[in-house]
């Protein structure tokens, strides 16, 4: 998630959020797949249609797109194999959110809100 | 750590996971795994000793894993529903190498190793097709 989350980052997590938030918010959940906590970016929320092997999909409501930052450049660098995110494990269900990541406390040098994404609603 | 630091520090971490895969695959790998399978099937044949023999059946069991393990990756992660043109038998030869390593995880039969290590052979060959050696592995290694 570098630029916006460095290894390391100490954040603040809110997790009263009830559904998925605006797009181009950072989110802590659980991946599908393997359970784990993990934090990626919110690229789409129910309703929004997301490209998905040759055609699209259109998310339901409890249902939001995570994507990584990294951009397709450098995927398209690192060859096969598609990054760990919505892309290699579909949508993900509000029932796997744990929070939005609004602010980073540590290290002091980087304290601050987490922005969101400058192509976000 | 100081104790304040130690008392803000966050109690839980969340991995961005690898957001990007190394996208590295030989079936090299699994192939390697195989052949510690049909080794060990080998030695299990030349010796009676009970002990020897558990544990040899113990460690084939961990190297069937292994392949599993690799066959998986290749099958999952390198392979995209495109290669299906160059391979069309794709799904159908996983899956048969996939159950050919369970056979092997509880056969002492040598043939059932070197079947296995026949359809990894073939995954080789999937993999050769698809330009799976020059997209993956980084150039300049010895041959």
């Amino acid at each position: 998630m570098r630029p916006a989350i460095e290894p390391g980052d100490w954040l603040l997590v809110d997790p009263t959020t009830r559904s998925w938030p605006r797009r181009g918010s950072v989110v802590v959940f659980r991946e599908p797949d393997s359970d784990e906590l993990a934090i990626k970016r919110v690229a789409a929320r129910s309703g929004d249609r997301v490209p998905y092997a040759d055609g699209y999909l259109i998310l339901r409501d409890d249902e939001a797109w995570l994507l990584s930052d990294a951009p397709d450049a450098q995927l398209m660098a690192a060859g096969l194999g598609e990054p760990v995110d919505s892309r290699r494990y579909g949508p993900v269900p509000r029932d796997l959110l744990i929070g939005r990541a609004w602010f980073r406390y540590a290290p002091l040098r980087r304290v601050g809100p987490i922005a969101r994404s400058s192509a976000s609603d | 750590m100081s104790r304040l630091t130690r008392w803000l520090a966050p109690s839980t971490v969340v991995r961005a996971h690898c957001d990007l895969p190394c996208g590295v695959y030989d079936p090299e790998q699994a192939r390697i795994e195989a052949e510690s399978c049909y080794k060990i099937i080998e030695k299990y044949a030349a010796n009676e000793d009970a002990t020897y023999r558990t544990r040899a059946i113990a460690i084939k069991e961990e190297r069937a894993e292994l392949v599993k393990h690799h066959l998986d990756v290749l099958w999952h992660d390198y392979f995209k529903p495109e290669h299906l043109e160059k391979v069309p038998n794709l799904h159908e030869l996983f899956w048969n190498a996939t159950k050919q390593v369970s056979k092997v995880k509880a056969s002492t039969d040598i043939a059932d190793a070197k079947k296995l290590l026949d359809l990894i052979d073939e995954v080789d060959a999937a993999w050769k097709a698809t330009g799976g050696n020059e997209k993956t592995r980084v150039a300049g290694r010895p041959v």
